[in-house]
């Protein structure tokens, strides 16, 4: 295409982005006028959306857990997953706006727990512990079709980028501090972090500042090339599923039978998440400087968590600041406030006014808000403490693996690997069972290969 | 181990044309979309100076009409620049609405497009044989240990970095709180004590003096004096600004206000001397209005009397600006309280309790809602409390008094004499006595509240009522020679009231009774006062008048000062001073005024 042509192509589909808003205000304090009659239109609120939706909600998801689950485990359907993903995408993502979703969902648990104005709506309990309760029996079937992020995220990957293993797993705490601090601010009632600062609401929302908008095109710039960057490094629920899904009762197996080891599949998951086979060492003399390493960092757990609490105490102060009663009396007590302007007041000279006027229950409420900062400091600084030291020690420990399989945590159950299997392939009738007995020979082989080297 | 094969499916021979198609799809929308992203931005940076609720060109009009509310050619601009930035903001809206969608469907087809190009491109896995499968891990997990360490110190300096300079003044423990609540209300462990109810009786600290009353019981200057010749007078100095404010007078130091539209000062005298001490001006304070309100001359700008809670001095003026000073004329703090709608002028002068100060802001008619009571802590310019009250503007100064220990403050505004708690500003009783525009003040004297219905009724409540205590607790009411600019006064056993052509009513505070009036010849437009036992009447004019506060008329003596007298006088520590026009002069005996061994 010639420059030329691009040109015209491009104003011709551009224009309208500036003839977009016509003049469609009015003037809003027009001078009265008493001839014509016309009555002002009453206000009216729309009326709130009916709790029947909010089931039609839950049934939704409970049903879309089910037939994911029945997917991976039984159909072991890629195709179904994606078109899964696409009504999970248009459901929860731009029908429902993104909310409500399970990722923000810890938050309101936190808050109705710590918070007894505050009952928990039964929706979002629903949509905090099904994905959790699917997770303990079948993997994170969630995350395979369910979740609109990690769906809009998997549909737009075009180009996956290995990201090293090394990196991966050393960054798979981030979730689990970002879930940390959720629970944090939410418990305390500084607000939803997690919601405030999810990248993909404003995607589906198509509205929002600019810094999040910003945030949103960079996920999803990024999402084009690196699999689910928000599912692997920031996710706060998957941090949850994870752990579900390391004790769920089924997992995903990229065999439907079993593992020839030709390591055809070694590649196909865009996450990682596939692990080669392990054999335990036959020399217990070789493992003496890891099992060291082991005791040491048991040793070190409690230290983490003590300087980790204390180093959260420390942040009371400036984290409770984003709780907006606690903002508005440090401003308040501030010498430096901006002056009230009567007349044509500013937001914030009326905040100002406001906590003039009312100095004993702001400043009563927000160092009440201050001490909930103070406690929730330590425990907030001990989990993270907790959370790297519980790391450092599973790095340090070994999983004796028989067969190419997906690690159980890491695996998103989203089916990409199953037809890089030979054997699947035969099961679904893309390859015969006599082209398939050469790698049963070479199980076989291999095998025998193992047991002789041992 | 060798390298196992197998068959498998060969990716879709690349069809050259389809892939050439399927590449130029993804640049044109991928520079579509870029460009659709680039014009976002750009409108996104334009945009923000067209916000209608930060515009600070709207802002500054808006600002001007407070100063200007009849400004029709004001408010025409104000109405067609928001329609301008509404219109505008609204096409903002629209434009980003369109980019999304524009973008969203460009990033749709150029995904398509893309994972086209990616089918033509499989590569086939040719997996290889790989022994150290141990090895790997071992240094897999090695490397992800230091990510791990890294990602900990990382967020370990983020709580460093965040918590290190985070300095507070909000203390988290209710004992912190409450002492950051008292130093607010100036009550700190650092704040000077206030001063002592004798001490405060002692002084002339508010409009009527201590009491409330116009009455001290000290009249050790000589009743007569000659303010052109200087037989009598202490000290004269020129008055350096107009106001029709009254004197204050707390320890050596004498204070009053003055001002117009451009200009608006608050001075401090010597009392011994005269000579003045201090001078600021009450300029640059927030939110003052650029351009001040109409006053007329009959009131002015500085027609309220200040107060002083015996640490500090209070003075307000008619454009709303309320001021603070030290008594060494160190500013305090200021604030604008909005323009008072007031046809005549505001003129309400303030009122003060313990460190607290009183000030009824009422304006415009009842139905406007602006009319309020408001408690300022007089350190700090907090606002403790503040009462909505259902007049229209009035011009009388309310009076702070104690009923059985617990201080109200009682009001006068079209019909309603309204008493409020001064602890928490709670409307404690209410009676319909007034008509009329409501000019003179109410008065607390012998346990009654007594106040005047202009040119129309003078009666005395019981201030121990709660409700409508219009048909209970009105104790007496008159309807003779009952003025109807200035305010009753009352030594505890009698009232005298003056009209505005100079007629002197004694009235016998326990029942209402008129004993005695008598005509001195003046025209009177200000309170009088009483001290010891004479009362004192000033004529605009320049004539004066003492009267025996007595259950007999006298007359014990008449000057002509040549100065008309518009302020009431202040009596404190054995002199008198009073403002004219002109000149603020102080009457004493030779020895001049009793001070306390301790001089501000
Ligand atoms: S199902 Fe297979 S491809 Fe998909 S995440 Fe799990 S291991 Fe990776």
């Amino acid at each position: 295409m010639s420059l030329r042509r691009f040109g015209i192509a491009a104003f011709a589909l551009l224009a309208p982005l500036w003839n977009g808003g016509l003049a469609l205000a009015e003037q809003r304090f027009p001078p009265p006028e008493f001839e014509t009659g016309y009555k002002m239109p009453a206000i009216t609120t729309p009326a709130p959306r009916g709790l029947a939706m909010e089931y039609v909600d839950v049934a939704v998801l409970v049903t879309a857990l089910g037939v994911a689950a029945w997917l991976v485990h039984r159909k072991r359907s890629r195709r179904g997953l994606i078109v899964l993903s696409l009504f999970s995408l248009v459901y929860f993502g731009f029908y429902r706006k993104g909310c409500i979703c399970p990722i923000g969902a810890p938050q309101n648990v936190a808050y109705g727990l710590f918070n007894p104005d505050y009952a928990i709506p039964v929706t979002a309990l629903a949509f905090f512990l099904v994905p959790l309760l699917f997770s303990l029996f079948s993997g994170r079937t969630f995350c395979s079709g369910v979740c609109p992020h990690g769906a809009l995220q998997d549909l737009v990957l075009i180009k996956p980028v290995k990201v090293p293993l090394w990196l991966e797993q050393g960054l798979s705490i981030v979730p689990y501090i970002f879930l940390g601090a959720g629970v944090l601010f939410a418990a305390t009632g500084a607000g939803f972090v997690i919601c405030r600062f999810d990248p993909f609401i404003p995607l589906f929302r198509m509205t929002g500042s600019f810094f999040i908008l910003c945030l949103a095109g960079g996920f999803l710039l990024t999402s084009l090339f690196v699999g689910r960057p928000f599912c692997r490094f920031l996710c706060p629920y998957g941090a949850l599923l994870r752990l579900g899904s390391l004790v769920s009762k089924w997992r995903v197996r990229i065999t439907p039978d079993y593992c020839t080891q030709c390591r055809l599949c070694e590649q196909s998951c865009p996450f990682g998440a596939i692990r080669e086979p392990l054999v335990a060492t036959a020399n217990p003399a070789a493992l003496a400087p890891d099992r060291r390493r082991l005791g040491w960092l048991l040793l070190l757990l409690p230290v983490l968590i003590a300087v980790g609490a204390w180093g959260g105490s420390k942040l009371s102060v400036p984290a409770s600041r984003l709780h907006p009663t606690v903002a508005l009396a440090e401003k308040y007590l501030d010498p430096k406030k901006p002056a009230p302007t009567p007349g044509s007041a500013t937001p914030e000279t009326l905040a100002l006014t406001r906590a003039d006027e009312n100095a004993e229950a702001i400043l009563t409420t927000a160092a009440a808000v201050r001490r909930k900062f103070d406690v929730g400091g330590w425990w907030f600084g001990g989990w993270v403490g907790l959370v790297v030291g519980l790391r450092l020690v599973s790095l340090s420990t070994r999983t004796a693996r028989a067969d190419f399989e997906p690690d159980r945590g890491s695996c998103y159950a989203c089916g990409r690997c199953y037809l890089a299997c030979p054997n699947e392939r035969v099961r679904v009738g893309l390859l015969s069972p006599a082209e398939a007995a050469g790698l049963n020979a070479n199980r076989a082989a291999s095998r025998v290969a193992a047991s002789a080297r041992t | 181990m060798t390298a196992p094969t197998v068959s498998s499916p060969p990716p879709p021979a690349a069809d050259p044309t389809a892939l050439r198609a399927l590449r130029q799809t993804v640049l044109v929308i991928a520079a579509l979309c870029g460009l659709a992203v680039l014009l976002l931005l750009v409108q996104h940076l334009r945009s923000q100076a067209d916000d209608p609720l930060k515009s600070p060109q709207l802002l500054a009009l808006k600002q001007q009409l407070l100063a200007e509310p009849k400004n029709e050619a004001l408010k025409q601009q104000i109405r067609l620049l928001d329609l301008d930035l509404r219109r505008s903001h609204v096409r903002d809206v629209a434009f980003n609405a369109f980019g999304a969608w524009f973008v969203l469907v460009g990033v749709v087809v150029l995904v398509f497009a893309a994972k086209g190009i990616a089918r033509f491109r499989v590569v086939l896995p040719s997996p290889h044989a790989s022994p150290d499968a141990a090895e790997r891990v071992a240094v897999t997990a090695l490397r992800a240990r230091r990510v791990t360490v890294g990602v900990a110190a990382i967020t370990g300096v983020a709580f460093l970095v965040l918590a290190l300079p985070a300095k507070t003044r909000l203390p988290s423990s209710p004992a912190g709180v409450d002492k950051v609540l008292a130093k607010l209300r100036g009550e700190g462990e650092d704040a000077p004590p206030l001063p002592s109810p004798a001490e405060f009786a002692a002084n002339w600290p508010r409009f009527l003096g201590p009491s409330g009353a116009a009455f001290v019981t000290n009249a050790a200057f000589p009743l007569a004096f000659n303010l052109a010749s200087g037989e009598g007078v202490l000290w004269r100095t020129p008055v350096p600004a107009p106001g029709f404010n009254s004197p204050l007078i707390w320890s050596n130091r004498v204070f009053l206000s003055g001002g117009d539209a451009t200009n608006r000062s608050v001075f401090a005298f010597d009392l011994t001397t005269g000579t003045q001490v201090w001078q600021r001006a009450v300029a640059n304070v927030p939110g003052s209005p650029a351009k001040p309100p109409e006053v007329p001359d009959s009131t002015g700008f500085a027609a309220s009397t200040m107060a002083t809670d015996g640490r500090r001095v209070f003075a307000m003026f008619a454009n709303g600006d309320l001021a603070t000073f030290n008594l060494d004329g160190s500013p305090v703090w200021s604030k604008n309280l909005g323009v008072p709608k007031n046809q005549y002028g505001f003129a309400t002068s303030l009122a003060i309790w313990q460190g607290r100060l009183l000030l009824q802001y009422d304006q415009g008619e009842p139905e406007n809602n602006l009319s309020k009571l408001i408690a300022f802590d007089g350190a700090t310019g907090r606002v403790i409390w503040q009462k909505p009250r259902p007049v229209g503007q009035s011009w009388a100064t309310p009076v702070v008094y104690e009923v059985a220990g617990k201080p109200q403050i009682a009001t006068l505004a079209g019909e309603l004499v309204i008493a409020y708690s001064v602890a928490d500003g709670n409307e404690l009783w209410r009676a319909q006595m007034l008509s009329g525009e409501i000019t003179p003040s109410p008065i607390f004297a012998g346990g009654l509240v007594v106040a005047i219905s202009p040119s129309d009724q003078l009666f005395a409540i019981k201030p121990d009522g709660a409700g409508d205590v219009t048909k209970s607790h009105v104790v007496w009411k008159t309807d003779e020679n009952v003025p109807d600019v200035t305010s009753p006064v009352s030594n505890g056993e009698l009232v005298f009231a003056v009209t505005s052509s100079g007629t002197v009513t004694c009235f016998d505070l326990k029942d209402g009774k008129k004993l005695w009036e008598h005509e001195c010849e003046l025209e009177v437009s200000s309170s009088p006062a009483i001290a010891g036992d004479r009362v004192y009447v000033f004529g605009t004019k320049g004539g004066m008048a003492v009267l025996a506060a007595a259950r007999e008329a006298r007359e014990l003596a008449k000057a002509d000062l040549a100065e008309g007298v518009l302020a009431s006088p202040a009596f404190a520590r054995g002199v008198m001073v009073v403002r004219t026009v002109k000149t603020l002069f102080c009457v004493a005996d030779k020895g001049g005024p009793v001070l306390e061994a301790k001089r501000p």
